[in-house]
């Protein structure tokens, strides 16, 4: 069984080479690919002084494309499992295979790394948006998502495949509605995450507040005509 | 409608043409990219030129005045356009990331 972390780095030099020996020393059974997607730091050197695999997008293309990428390179190598995994030390890779046995056990297309499946979510202003959400994606599809914003998701080959070859799926919320919406089975697995280590959010505040409007009407009226 | 918009929309037409004519020389247009823009300009001249056929589409179409039925084309003809380089400016966008993930998958399976 082959694992790919796929980690999508933008501006990330000063935690990209934590993240990466973290990975190796913890979930040495799991590859990984970091994808630079153009950023304007130093991240593209700093994987290549320490030999890290990379792919290394020439410009700026944003987060889901930059994941895309990484879907059709673990579908150009024959992967079984793909994890979105962050580049900021969020993530920790301990719960990887956690999560890749529940996707066995369960059959499931796509196991959510979930912070709040066990544990209570705290008060605040992200995570009552994470609660409309949830709201919203059991409205439309029925089901109980404990944690919609997870950025750590395991995508099965069928998932794979259709990251890779179809343009419209990102790797947010939205579209888990989405395949949820077609059938796909998606399943949780409690994980801890951490604060992040260093650089800035591919989410700043400021952007929150337009994410938020665009997956709610994303999830409610969009996929109507999907 | 009055002599000042007749007169306005040929200058308009005579400006617009002569942008165009200048942007296919420079090759910075092509000539298949210039005939919507060809168009729209014959047909400000055309109404200048012959106002009953602004006339009539209003009465027929109930406008107060042939000069709103004017605006209200142009500027209906304008959203077209605008929607069509929306469409345009997304497909073009999807091929750049195709493409630019491509070369990023490509050189990597060249260094491996």
């Amino acid at each position: 069984m082959r694992i790919l972390a796929i980690i999508p780095a933008y501006n990330e030099e000063e935690s990209i080479v934590a993240t990466v020996a973290e990975l190796g020393e913890v979930a040495p059974e799991v590859d990984y690919v970091v994808i630079n997607d153009g950023s304007s730091d130093s991240t593209a050197d700093v994987c290549r002084r320490h030999g890290f695999n990379m792919v290394d997008l020439p410009v700026n293309l944003g987060l889901t494309s930059g994941f895309q990428t990484g879907m059709k390179y673990a579908l150009e190598r024959g992967f079984d499992y793909a994890v979105q995994f962050d580049a900021d030390g969020q993530h920790r890779p301990e719960f990887i295979s956690a999560m890749v046995e529940e996707a066995e056990l369960s059959g499931a297309d796509i196991v959510i790394g979930s912070r709040f499946l066990d544990k209570d979510k705290p008060a605040s202003a992200r995570m009552a948006g994470s609660a409309l959400i949830k709201a919203i994606v059991k409205l439309t599809t029925g089901q109980t998502i404990n944690d919609p914003t997870s950025g750590m998701r395991l995508y099965g080959k069928a998932m794979i495949q259709r990251f890779a070859k179809e343009n419209d799926l990102s790797p947010e919320p939205d579209t888990l509605a989405y395949l949820m919406r077609q059938g796909a089975k998606v399943s949780e697995v409690q994980v801890d995450m951490r604060e992040r280590m260093a650089g800035e959010s591919y989410l700043s505040f400021s952007k929150s507040i337009s994410y938020m409007m665009r997956t709610c009407a994303s999830i409610l009226f969009l996929q109507w005509f999907r | 409608m009055n002599i000042a918009l007749r007169v306005f929309l040929v200058l308009g037409a005579v400006v617009a043409f002569a942008v165009v004519v200048r942007k296919i020389k420079k090759s910075d247009m092509q000539a298949r990219d210039s005939v919507f823009w060809l168009i729209f300009i014959g047909a400000l001249v055309l109404l200048a030129v012959f106002p009953q056929i602004a006339f009539v589409a209003s009465q027929v179409l109930g406008f107060e005045s042939p000069s709103n039925f004017i605006l209200l084309a142009v500027i209906a003809i304008l959203l077209i356009k605008v929607f069509s380089l929306s469409s345009d400016i997304a497909v073009l966008r999807q091929k750049q990331t195709t493409i630019v993930q491509e070369i990023a998958l490509r050189e990597k399976s060249d260094t491996d």
